[in-house]
């Protein structure tokens, strides 16, 4: 698993990622109450929005982490956003993509690097 | 995600709370109490204040099924003493302070030049006093106005640093009240007395900021820990929840009450704001002339309430249509817990304020479609009778 500076996750199965927001975005935003999320077929740029996330604290945009395409879009999330908030990492996860250029890849935080990277921004 | 947005005055987001608490925060004396129980704090009109503990959605649902206890002891409280204080009130407030007695309490407003709203206020009428609680970030303009006008040598206090304030909300609220040895079940909605809990006086009135039932317990700066951990403990039994700021935006949105820097301001008037019902044109008072003017002439917008049939959070200055044609912005907006929809209030042409009336809100690049509704989202709860 890699993380974004922007705090997305994505999780890699050879040329398909799952993507999703962070434990630690989580808990900054608060409760999710509503998300716009692209379409199946849609084509993301690395560093460009994905959609958008709204909790009772702030809106906000999230990026995705890489070039890809979508081919499945999470439709739980859309009636129950809240999942992003009990299991981010898991049911929470928002969409999945075919990788464009796993070269990418290399431009993202492991775990290690993602942890030491909130612990300095939460200063 | 980089880019947050302020859901509007209420509301520190993530970015301006970090920039914020570098700024030297104004702290209540309960703000130790807020760190332990992992209160989310945030600047506030220049407070640290808790704006949730845990989850906003679930502390304003807890309001309305059980209990929850806020500390609002950033508001701000000036008394006015002295030979003349009611007939200065009278001058200075567009409502009918002779309608209350002694341990009454009304709503009224400070009003300008122009007709437009100074700050909301609540007006405790006591023994050899009155007690004017206006909102935090308001008070020393307030105060100033105040001191320019006393053209009666009345005696202008300002008491907000000695004086705590904790809100308790709910239908458990008074039984609550009781397990702490205070017995309010008589004490009317609007109505207030002096007590004690744990033997710290307490000045409390049955009123809030939520249409629940509940009381606001004024104390000393100093006895509001104690008080705070009686009032805990005591909730124990009956699922008293701590609620944050956010929790207590939901929860005046539902029931349709304003929020200075939204639903009024200096730039709007009583009549759009839909408080014409605080207006006594049968007293004289300052900016009364106006107030005539505006009332003959006849405003042209008008504050509702509205739901959105699609999701989105509705927030401050978002466009709202018929059509093609921009008939108001909104004021104010929230996902509620309680009612199960997103919902909020909007200035909008009078025209188009009959409830029923279908409406489009932009939001960001996105038309979502509302109705416009009554006012408001819950049913009041207060005890204006007793049983």
């Amino acid at each position: 698993m890699r993380f974004a500076k922007t705090h997305e996750w994505i999780k890699v199965d050879s040329d398909i990622a799952t993507i999703g927001i962070s434990e630690y975005a989580q808990k900054e935003l608060g409760d999710v109450v509503y998300i716009e999320l692209p379409k199946v077929g849609d084509k993301l740029t690395a560093g460009e929005q994905l959609g958008t996330i709204e909790s009772t604290k702030a809106a906000g945009e999230m990026y995705s982490p890489i070039s890809a395409e979508v081919v499945a879009v999470n439709d739980d999330l859309a009636a129950s956003p809240q999942l992003i908030n009990e299991d981010p990492m898991q049911r929470g996860w928002m969409v999945k993509v075919k990788i464009e250029n796993q070269a990418e890849l290399q431009n993202l935080m492991d775990e290690a690097s993602y942890a030491e990277f909130i612990a300095k921004e939460s200063d | 995600m980089v880019k947050y947005f302020s859901s509007g005055a209420v509301l520190s987001c993530l970015s301006a709370f970090k920039q914020g608490y570098n700024m030297e925060l104004k702290k209540t004396s309960l703000h130790q109490k807020h760190i332990n129980a992992k209160g989310h704090i945030v600047n506030f009109s220049g407070w640290a204040l808790p704006v949730e503990y845990t989850s906003t959605l679930k502390e304003a649902k807890a309001v309305r099924s059980a209990c929850g206890l806020f500390d609002a002891s950033h508001m701000g409280e000036i008394r006015i003493r002295g030979e003349q204080a009611l007939s200065f009130l009278q001058a200075a407030t567009p409502n009918d302070v002779s309608l209350i007695d002694v341990g009454q309490q009304q709503y009224s407003l400070f009003i300008n030049s122009d007709g437009g709203i100074i700050d909301d206020l609540m007006i405790y009428r006591q023994e050899d006093s009155f007690l004017c609680v206006v909102n935090a970030l308001n008070k020393d303009k307030v105060l100033l106005w105040l001191k320019q006008n006393n053209d009666r040598g009345v005696e202008i206090l300002d008491e907000s640093a000695n004086t705590a304030l904790i809100c308790i909300q709910g239908p458990e609220s008074s039984a609550i009240m009781n397990t702490c040895g205070c017995n309010l079940n008589n004490l009317k909605y609007m109505h207030s007395i002096y007590s004690d809990i744990d033997g710290k006086t307490i000045f409390v009135s049955r009123s809030g900021y939520t249409g629940e039932d509940g009381f606001e317990i004024y104390s000393s700066w100093d006895d509001a820990e104690s008080i705070w951990d009686v009032l805990v403990k005591a909730g124990e039994n009956f699922g008293l929840t701590l609620c944050g700021l956010g929790s207590r935006n939901i929860l005046r949105i539902e029931a349709g009450y304003s929020l200075y820097g939204h639903e009024i301001g200096e730039n709007v008037n009583p009549y759009e704001a839909g408080l014409g019902w605080v207006i006594k044109l049968d007293k004289d008072f300052i900016a009364k002339d106006k107030l005539i003017a505006l009332k003959l002439s006849g405003t042209v917008k008008k504050k509702v309430g509205f739901v959105l049939l699609q999701g989105g959070v509705p927030r401050q200055g978002y466009e709202v249509y018929i059509e093609d044609r921009l008939i108001g912005k909104v004021l104010s907006g929230t996902y509620s817990p309680n009612v199960n929809k997103f919902i909020g209030m909007a200035m909008i042409d009078k025209e188009f304020a009959s409830a029923g009336t279908s409406i489009t809100l932009k939001i960001r690049d996105r038309l979502c479609g509302g109705k416009v509704v009554k006012l408001p989202f819950i049913e009041s709860k207060v005890k204006r009778e007793m049983p």
